[in-house]
């Protein structure tokens, strides 16, 4: 009996740095969120803080700048999650078997990856600056097309970010797929091969059925992570022009960091969980489980 | 057969050498415009004009980079002591709660195991304003304390450690115990040398990630001697934007680390997500 409690004890020990980290910086925050979502407030009015029920949602559902950045961010999705998915699985069946320069590649094509988001957002603000000086309007002079302003015209501010993301993150959906290829026996290739099946057929009759919990996994991740943009859109647009690239969390920070409504800000920031977890629970319940990033 | 194996090659290059132009072409750009005298971002020639290494110096020494006394070699130490520090005891905690879900029968366990993987689904920004709140109240505010100490764990970190402390055999601990070991010394002279890829892994990612971070340091950190380098360089291309050689310099030396970093452990990298896959 002793022992079992010294047992216990120890396991305790052992699991309380990493615990008391997750009580503090996570579990309590989040319900704390939720707390602080019916009430209205700036940080330094926290101690006078006004319980207003549900004011803040009913606020939401009537804000017209809310619902933009719900649409922008759904209308980011359609671009940069097909974007990227595609791209990755093209690259990884290219890349999938050895030959010359194939290493080269694969770091190439992922090196984007590793670049902050900070660092890719600067350069591409550069690439994409105005009128004349920048190369992108450069290039499109050279080909006898007309200079865009990019980041400054609502018709293509958005875009210019989703070549961005799409830029920076199809090398890691390309590793992503790589690693599902490497789970496919070679043997199933061969057998296929021996029954005389092309590679076209192979590709598309075997490789991708068995590809699909891969490509679940990555549509699922990408859409979560597209629902969560914020510094592409805080170094290159700052939401602007008009409200045409603000996403929730620009629109989370704007509110609750800018203007100080920290109240108003919690129930965006409810929001945001409940679209998170709705998007996690449908890749946990419908994808494998034992994929876990 | 041969023509047509070299037919499907061609194809290939013709697909992935535009590809390869498309991600590194612009990496390059910023070198080239990072060790030329500075000539603007009009400048679009992948060949210096001439070769000097003074926008570095200026970025490592300038003390008005952004107008404070503050250059970026001083932020470039910020980012990597918070990464080192975030990596080491985040490591350091992740290992040792793994080590108990895996090898610890104990109550609770099934409940801590599913906090655990529970917190893999809280987006940290939604968390933000009451992890501001508590910054604030236990006085880390604008101090390096605040972009450590909320790090120092991960769900992730945890579930991965678990993973590989179970694939372990039992004998190991066994032999260790009947010499009259304690369980710290068999957790960390015994068990943790075996898990040295996962390791490897882990410090990857969290360097990555903690290098990466920008919203948060955005949030608690105002002092421009403070900042991590992503701060400062953005801050610095919000101050000052007639200074592209400068910036771009800035943005190599932000990127040097990590890149060291990512080759020296690539393979354990790319393992890890594959490993991933697998569970």
């Amino acid at each position: 009996m002793r022992k079992k409690l010294r047992e216990n004890l120890i396991a305790y020990l052992f699991c309380a740095p990493a615990y008391t980290i997750f009580a503090v910086f996570l579990f309590v925050p989040i319900i704390w969120v939720i707390v602080l979502s019916f009430k209205e407030f700036s940080i330094i009015t926290f101690n006078s803080a006004e319980f207003v029920g549900l004011k803040n949602y009913a606020k939401l559902l009537k804000d017209q700048v809310f619902l933009r950045s719900i649409l922008n961010t759904l209308y980011f999705t359609v671009l940069y999650v097909p974007g990227n998915t595609i791209l990755g699985l093209i690259f990884a069946l290219l890349l999938n078997k050895p030959f010359k320069g194939r290493n080269f590649f694969r770091l190439a094509l992922f090196i984007p990856n590793i670049v902050s988001m900070v660092v890719v957002s600067i350069i591409w603000s550069l690439i994409f600056s105005s009128s004349t000086t920048g190369i992108a309007n450069r290039l499109l002079l050279a080909l006898h097309l007309k200079p865009i302003e990019w980041l400054s015209d609502y018709r293509y501010a958005l875009i210019a970010v989703g070549i961005v993301l799409i830029w920076s993150g199809f090398g890691y959906r390309m590793l992503i797929f790589l690693a599902g290829l490497q789970n496919i026996p070679d043997e199933l290739y061969e057998a296929a091969a021996l029954d005389g099946a092309t590679r076209w057929q192979i590709t598309f009759k075997i490789v991708l059925p068995l590809l699909r919990p891969t490509t679940f996994f990555v549509i699922t991740t990408s859409l979560i992570n597209s629902f969560q943009v914020f510094t592409p859109i805080y170094i290159m647009t700052g939401g602007g022009p008009g409200y045409s690239t603000t996403t929730i969390v620009n629109y989370l920070y704007t509110k609750g960091f800018s203007e100080f409504q920290m109240g108003y800000a919690s129930a965006i920031s409810v929001v945001l969980l409940v679209i998170i977890l709705a998007l996690t629970f449908i890749q946990r319940k419908i994808g494998r489980e034992d994929i876990i990033f | 057969m041969r023509l047509q194996n070299r037919w499907i090659l061609f194809v290939k290059y013709l697909l992935i050498i535009p590809a390869c132009a498309f991600t590194l072409l612009p990496l390059i750009w910023v070198v080239v415009r990072s060790i030329e005298p500075d000539t603007g971002i009009e400048s679009y020639s992948l060949i210096p004009k001439a070769i000097t290494f003074d926008n570095y110096i200026a970025a490592w020494n300038y003390p008005k980079v952004i107008d404070d006394n503050v250059s970026l070699g001083t932020m470039l130490f910020n980012s990597l002591f918070v990464a080192g520090a975030v990596t080491l005891i985040s490591i350091f905690f992740d290992s040792m709660a793994g080590y108990a879900l895996a090898r610890k029968n104990f109550v609770g366990k099934k409940i801590l195991f599913w906090l655990a993987l529970s917190t893999l689904m809280i987006p940290f920004y939604a968390v933000a304003i009451p992890m501001y709140i508590i910054t604030i109240r236990m006085g880390m505010y604008d101090t390096l304390a605040a972009l450590i100490i909320p790090f120092t764990a991960s769900g992730f970190g945890v579930f991965m450690f678990r993973q590989s402390f179970l694939s372990i055999p039992a004998d190991f601990e066994q032999a260790a115990k009947a010499d009259g070991a304690n369980d710290f010394y068999i957790y960390w002279k015994i068990m943790l040398p075996m898990v040295k890829p996962t390791i490897a892994t882990m410090v990857v990612f969290k360097v990555l990630w903690s290098w990466g971070q920008f919203f948060w340091p955005l949030l608690v950190i105002q002092d421009y001697s403070k900042m991590p380098i992503n701060l400062g360089l953005a801050m610095f291309r919000g101050h000052n934007i007639t200074r592209w050689g400068l910036l771009c310099a800035g943005m190599i030396v932000a990127t040097i680390p990590i890149l060291i970093v990512f080759l020296s452990c690539q393979k354990w990298y790319v393992e890890g997500l594959s490993g991933g896959l697998k569970g």
